[in-house]
């Protein structure tokens, strides 16, 4: 039987909401379900604010979460009561069945399910106070709610509960405690919800990352040296990780003072032939614009993970957000170019952040590899390949003939990639400025050396669009002329993939292309699948159309927009009705 | 009084939604709650024994699709148990924790199988079917040709008895003073019809007089999983065991609430209990009868929906007295065929 169950917890921080959605995505996976899932939560540490866990269990690929839950677990009323309307009709609703004050009307969650839904009321407190004493533990207690209720094996969360909380003291025996209170309370549950499990697909060994693990593995993997960086949500996960791995490895991380420093830092040891990468989000960014653009004109490896979140200024730091692309490409002065890179599921993460390093190195050039916090949060079950893919030594080193007292460390190649002498290589002294220089890596402002240069510059980032073994572009759906194609970039990528496929089945020709390599922009590819279709529709969160803008600039043709600031993933159903807004020549309805 | 009115209406059963429909009809801007502890919405239960004809599909039961009240703009409360009425403060007290404010309240919450005192220590061992949960169980647990116990007989019981007969099933029905409840048969047309019953199919046994049940055990393992012990030693096996009792009023939340209460809610001819912000229709109360010169129950799927749609009209401004409109008389045809006008709905 096919299983595909989309499943969220809600609740207040600090209950636990985000840990229970951890556990749970895990046991499925390790059960051997495909998982997709994406955490939602306030900027606040703990105590404040609602927290929403979600994830998508499934036999078959998927690209996106649902926008109705099939299963709906509420740790708290208040925030729960909100949540009620994501349930499918005949779905569950999972919630507290007493208060421990006395409710106004309609201050139970209970006044607010609909007749189609199905609703659960568990003595959550009650059964986690019976099994550990304290009632902390109502998200085990829930959890193993649902495990009963639809039969899902005790063994999986049960290890899983007992590796998360082996290094966190006593509580890991009450936890278990309160998951089997739970599982006991579920399976006596009379089962009435038309949601079920059916067997998990035997497939490939799989793993499940959140996009940020997945970067991380990609670094580890490419061979990375070091790293410099300075906490910010969503990407600080990347450097905690990446703590944690790189001195098991004999490899160093610093955390900075600031992102200026780490970006300083990192294009320091790029410059030392280092495999070298921070991590940031788009206020860090900012701050590391200027010196992204002495990386650009000394011509230094250097890789920037850069997760977005809603801006601007410190903007909503933990919600989703695709609007630091243009700083991204075009943010230093003066013309810097650099390449950009956005994967869009969790294994692209995988795949770009190794490739990162690969490019950075061959093109001698900061990479920034633009994630956003849907996907820097979201975890998905990924088949990761036997040995890593990634080429450990990019470099273009000089070669002997080419050191020597005439070393142009700038020369002017056919490739425009010049000969690297690393400090300490024999014949290799030159200069390395921030000014505009010649060969030689002297001060130059003469008119026509400043012209070649910038050529230079520009025209060796060209060679990354035929980068091996990376995926610039990708069309899905129907061949040939379609009536109507989605141009999508990022974590809404799959979002668009969902509602192409959805329409295809209405019976619409239909493609979707997913762009990876921001820049250099792939200008050939996407202009010939923008000729292909009737209409072309571009989805992407963030208020000006950024990639849009970028698509119309670079190729000359016109598409449509579709811009979203909700904090949130793009809703399929939205793509899908302005779809067929389009597709009925509706201007109106069409955003 | 200013604004809408608040009614509340506790039980979802035929009395209840009936009235919630018929308010809604005659006073549009209400504001209308159905409380039930079911998880379901409103559903047929004179249907259950249809889980044996193979409808498991709970939404094979329901009377009004879901989407019925979200249109009809009535809020239902499912997984709701009230604890309390609070007549002075107007406020219908849920086991929640949450109070209910009301302008006017129906009780309509029906009636639960009875199950005689000597018996409850037994519990454990019988199972109901007075909901689609129960049911579903009942249907899981009995094997195909299995033995039901049905212990009593009331006219619910011996329903599902029919059904069990034609699909395959053997059942016992172990005959006593509530055999063929609500209906009171004298001592010649009892016997009449307890033949009928047996060459029906079903195996009469004479419970009471064999010392009555003694005990329900459970059974041994690679044998039937009960067995009903009487008091003369003998012992029957079943798969399933069944008390068919007849009702008892819920009416346990309203003790306390001031409204008068002999064992169910003893309201007038127009359905008003002694308060004058309550009323009661269905198996919960009892009716004032001139006839009868006493307050008396009122049994059946027409008579009960006829309780809810009048409740609701005088509710809302008539003062009309309740009517019976079923026959309550049980015949037999041809020594093969029972009829019962409570075997009748829809």
């Amino acid at each position: 039987m096919r299983t595909d169950v989309q499943i969220a917890i809600c609740g207040s921080a600090g209950e636990g909401t985000i840990a229970a959605g951890d556990i749970l995505r895990s046991a499925l996976a390790a059960a051997g379900y495909r998982i997709i899932s994406f955490d939602a939560y306030p900027a606040e540490i703990r105590g404040f604010g609602k927290c929403v866990a979600r994830l998508r269990a499934t036999t078959e690929q998927v690209y996106s979460l649902k926008e109705k839950s099939d299963v709906l677990v509420c740790l708290n009323d208040e925030y729960g009561i909100p949540q009620v309307g994501e349930v499918r009709d005949f779905g569950a609703v999972v919630y507290e069945a007493k208060s421990i004050t006395t409710l106004a009307a309609g201050a139970h969650l209970s006044a607010h399910l609909r007749p189609a839904q199905i609703p659960y009321p568990v003595a959550i407190r009650e059964l986690s106070e019976r099994a550990t004493g304290a009632t902390r533990s109502r998200n085990l207690v829930a959890l193993g709610f649902l495990a009963g209720l639809y039969g899902l094996g005790v063994d999986p969360f049960l290890r899983i509960i007992d590796a998360k909380f082996k290094n966190k003291g006593a509580i890991a025996e009450p936890n278990r405690k309160a998951f089997v209170a739970g599982q006991q309370a579920g399976s006596q549950a009379f089962k009435l919800d038309l949601v079920s499990f059916g067997q998990p697909s035997a497939g490939q060994k799989s793993t499940i990352l959140s996009g940020n693990a997945a970067v991380v593995q990609g670094c580890l993997d490419a061979g990375i040296d070091t790293f410099f960086g300075y906490p910010i949500t969503p990407a600080t996960t990347i450097m905690e990780r990446l703590a944690v791995e790189m001195p098991r490895r004999a490899k160093r991380l610093v955390q900075t003072e600031d992102e200026i420093s780490a970006i300083a830092a990192v294009i320091g040891a790029g410059y030392t032939g280092a495999r070298a990468a921070t991590a940031t989000s788009g206020p860090g960014l900012a701050l590391m614009s200027e010196m992204l653009g002495l990386g650009t004109m000394a011509e230094v490896p250097c890789v920037i993970f850069v997760s977005q979140r809603g801006g601007p200024s410190t903007g909503i730091p933990t919600k989703t957000e695709q609007s630091d692309l243009n700083m991204a490409i075009y943010g230093s002065p003066g013309d810097a170019p650099r390449i950009v890179i956005a994967p869009t599921n969790v294994e692209g993460c995988y795949r770009c952040a190794g490739k990162a390093f690969e490019m950075a190195e061959r093109y001698q050039s900061p990479v920034i590899v633009l994630l956003d916090l849907y996907l820097s949060n979201r975890y998905e079950t990924v088949v990761m390949p036997a040995a890593p893919p990634f080429e450990v030594d990019g470099d273009r080193l000089a070669s002997k003939k080419e050191l020597g007292p005439g070393y142009r460390r700038f020369a002017l190649t056919k490739d425009g990639v010049s000969p690297r002498a690393l400090p300490g290589m024999v014949g290799g002294m030159h200069v390395v400025t921030g000014l505009e220089h010649n060969e030689m890596g002297r001060v130059n402002e003469q008119p026509d050396n400043h012209e070649a240069m910038s050529r230079k510059r520009h025209d060796k980032l060209l060679h990354a669009l035929h980068h091996p073994d990376f995926t610039q572009v990708k069309r899905f759906g129907d061949e040939g002329r379609v009536a109507i194609g989605l141009l999508a970039w990022g974590s809404t990528f799959g979002e668009c993939l969902a509602a192409m496929f959805r329409a295809r089945t209405e019976g619409v020709r239909c493609a979707a292309m997913k762009v990876v390599m921001m820049s250099p922009f792939p200008v050939e590819a996407v202009a010939e699948f923008i000729d292909q279709c009737d209409v072309v529709l571009v989805p992407e969160l963030n208020y000006q159309g950024q990639f849009a803008h970028l698509v119309q600039a670079q190729t000359g043709r016109t598409v449509r927009r579709y811009n979203r600031v909700i904090g949130a993933p793009m809703p399929v159903e939205e793509i899908q009705a302005q779809m067929r807004a389009l597709l009925a020549g509706d201007e109106r309805k069409a955003a | 009084m200013s604004g809408p009115r608040r009614h509340v209406i506790i039980g979802t059963g035929v009395a209840g939604n009936q009235a919630a429909h018929t308010l809604r009809q005659r006073e549009p801007d209400g504001s209308i709650s159905l409380l039930t502890l079911s998880a379901l919405p409103f559903y047929n239960r004179y249907d259950l024994p249809k889980v044996f004809r193979g409808i498991h599909d709970w939404r094979g039961f329901l009377v009004d699709p879901p989407s019925h009240y979200e249109e009809q703009r009535i809020e239902l409360r499912r997984c709701t148990r009230v604890v309390n009425v609070d007549a002075q403060r107007k406020v219908v007290v849920l086991a929640h924790n949450e109070e209910l404010p009301y302008d006017t309240l129906l009780v309509a919450s029906g009636g639960r199988a009875y199950l005689p005192e000597e018996l409850s220590e037994f519990r454990d061992l019988l199972d109901g079917f007075s909901s689609f949960e129960q049911a579903m169980a009942v249907q899981r647990k009995l094997p195909q040709g299995g033995r039901v116990a049905i212990l009593g007989g009331d006219m619910i019981g011996l329903d599902l008895a029919r059904t069990l007969l034609d699909t395959g099933h053997r059942v016992v029905l172990f005959a006593g003073k509530f055999t063929f409840w609500p209906h009171t048969e004298p001592p010649d047309q009892r016997v009449k019809l307890l033949d009928v019953l047996e060459r029906m199919g079903v195996q009469i046994v004479d419970a009471e007089g064999r010392g009555g049940i003694a005990s329900i055990q459970a059974g041994a393992a690679g044998f039937a999983t009960r067995r009903v012990v009487l008091g003369d030693g003998t012992e029957f096996p079943a798969d399933v065991v069944l008390p068919s009792f007849g009702l008892v009023p819920s009416v346990e939340f309203m003790l306390g609430s001031g409204v008068a209460i002999e064992r169910g809610l003893l309201v007038s001819p127009t359905l008003r209990t002694s308060d004058a912000s309550i009323m009661a229709a269905g198996d919960v109360c009892q009716i004032w009868s001139d006839e009868h010169k006493r307050y008396r129950f009122y049994y059946g799927w027409k008579n009960v929906r006829s309780m809810g749609e009048l409740a609701a009209r005088n509710l809302t401004g008539e003062d009309e007295p309740f009517v019976p409109v079923q026959d309550e008389s049980l015949h037999e045809h041809d020594g093969t065929v029972i009829h019962s006008p409570f075997w009748e709905y829809a």
